[in-house]
């Protein structure tokens, strides 16, 4: 189980990264979003390996059937042509910078686990939607309480906003 | 290891299976759905290849396959052929949790219900990435027109869907089906009426049919997202789609009509499934050629204005019953 469960880690290793690469390199933003989905399928999967299936269904279901089609329309929206200005060659620096900026994190994140390693290694319990309905009403109603405002509180803006183009 | 055999083997003759029960339905049901229309608007139908025309769709997948594949000038090729397969592969999934017996499930997860709204809503990406990567303005439109449908229609499905859960307490289309085990007093659809209609009406714009087919009417509206899609591009869409009618009205027996359970006790069994789900396919190919087909602005009038509603009434109704 364990080595399925080891080889299952690394195809989604490989999902996730082989996605993120396709992303940030194609130079269409519809290929770029494509790479974008295929790093939420792997993240989708990593969840399931975590035995929280839940995570995993939604992330499907609100990611890549919502999400990434209103990102489609954005980017349908904007008309952006294949020969663009971020189309061409970047310089040297940004490379530099942003392999920078993406093992900052990761060696961060490495160093902490190897370091202070977590006390669970063992075999994840799958949490049952009770407890995950009773840990969101209960123990962190504050938090679930304070996210579900802010989404408020962005739907209300965007309203507004395309409220104010209308009337002109 | 071997318990991880025992686990995968099954798992893997259930998806084998359902490959299979895919491709048949979708066989038979292109048949009698041009027998149930010639005899509703009487005309004939297919009759000329085998007794009754029973050959038309054999013949009909053997032409799709001979055609030639081709790729419109400028489009985005990868992106172009991607579409169809990522609008097929979901519903081979689709089929995994539904039970069709207490034995005779694929996968008895406790999440069955949200793997298959999960899955379903590929099918939007898919649309979208069909319509965009054709390079063509019909098809982009289309696919605009296809996707405000699905995602509208998506809620109210949700929203109904969400109530039974409510009830029963559970995602699990098994424990969902044993529930209404017993008599026919049992089934949910005499005490949610209205979530039974409403997912009826949601369903038929979840998996474009007429009168709701505006994302793919063949010549009115220069077909939508699928123009330029020849030979078996156009085919994994038209399949996919006749996979999604059957796990649709599958789903749509699970939750309302009592699964595998018959009206009287000691009779269940998958029959009764497979009756319940037949009926409602047959339903929904009688409304196909009665009704006429809506506008667009009145088809998200009556998502917006009319079952999102009358879907969040019902559920706020549920969970106050619930809790009294």
């Amino acid at each position: 189980m364990e080595v399925m469960a080891k080889i299952a880690f690394g195809v989604y290793t490989l999902v996730i990264l082989s996605g993120s690469i396709l992303a940030v390199t194609s130079s269409s933003l519809v290929r770029a979003l494509v790479g974008l989905i295929t790093t939420l399928v792997g993240v989708a999967g990593m969840y399931l390996l975590l035995a929280t299936p839940f995570m995993a269904f939604m992330q499907l279901l609100i990611y890549i059937g919502a999400v990434s089609v209103l990102i489609f329309f954005a980017v349908m929206l904007t008309r952006a042509e294949k020969g663009g200005d971020e189309g061409g060659k970047a310089p040297m620096k940004t490379y530099v910078y942003g392999l920078a900026a993406t093992m900052a994190p990761a060696a961060l994140l490495g160093w902490l686990i190897m370091t202070k390693p977590v006390d669970s290694v063992a075999v994840p319990v799958e949490v049952t939607i009770k407890q995950l309905g009773d840990g969101l009403l209960g123990s962190y109603f504050l938090p679930f309480e304070l996210i579900s405002v802010i989404l408020m509180v962005a739907m209300a803006g965007a309203v507004l906003l395309t409220w104010e183009k209308r009337g002109k | 290891m071997n318990a991880f055999l025992q686990h995968l083997i099954p798992l893997l003759i259930a998806a084998v299976a359902s490959m299979v029960w895919l491709g048949l339905n979708a066989l038979v049901w292109v048949y009698c759905e041009r027998k149930f229309a010639g005899h509703i608007q009487r005309r004939p139908g297919p009759f000329e290849v085998g007794p009754h025309g029973v050959l038309q769709p054999l013949i009909d997948g053997l032409k799709l396959m001979s055609k030639q594949l081709l790729t419109p000038d400028n489009a985005d090729a990868p992106l172009y052929w991607l579409a169809p397969i990522l609008s097929m592969v979901p519903v081979l999934l689709l089929y995994l949790p539904i039970p069709y017996g207490p034995v005779l499930t694929g996968m008895n997860i406790n999440l069955g219900l949200l793997l298959i709204l999960a899955f379903s809503s590929f099918n939007g990406l898919a649309v979208i990435l069909a319509g965009w990567a054709s390079n063509n303005k019909w098809g982009v439109l289309g696919a605009a027109r296809a996707v405000s449908q699905t995602v509208a229609y998506e809620i109210p499905l949700l929203l109904t869907v969400l109530a039974i859960s409510f009830m029963t307490g559970t995602l699990n289309l098994v424990d969902i089906t044993t529930m209404q085990g017993g008599h026919i007093g049992n089934w949910f659809i005499w005490k949610q009426p209205l979530a039974f209609l409403i997912f009826l009406v949601a369903m038929f714009g979840e998996t474009n049919r007429a009168p709701f087919d505006l994302a793919e009417a063949e010549s009115e509206l220069t077909a939508g997202f699928h123009t330029e899609y020849s030979s078996m591009g156009f085919g994994l869409f038209f399949l996919a789609e006749y996979g999604y009618m059957v796990v649709m009205c599958s789903v749509c027996s699970v939750l309302f009509l009592g699964g595998f359970n018959g009206p009287i006790p000691g009779i269940e069994g998958w029959w009764w499934m497979l009756l319940k789900t037949y009926a409602l396919l047959s339903f929904m190919v009688w409304v196909r050629w009665t009704f006429p087909r809506v506008r667009f602005d009145q088809l998200l009038n009556i998502n917006w204005k009319w079952l999102l509603p009358l879907a969040t009434f019902n559920l706020l109704a549920t969970a106050l019953i619930i809790k009294l």
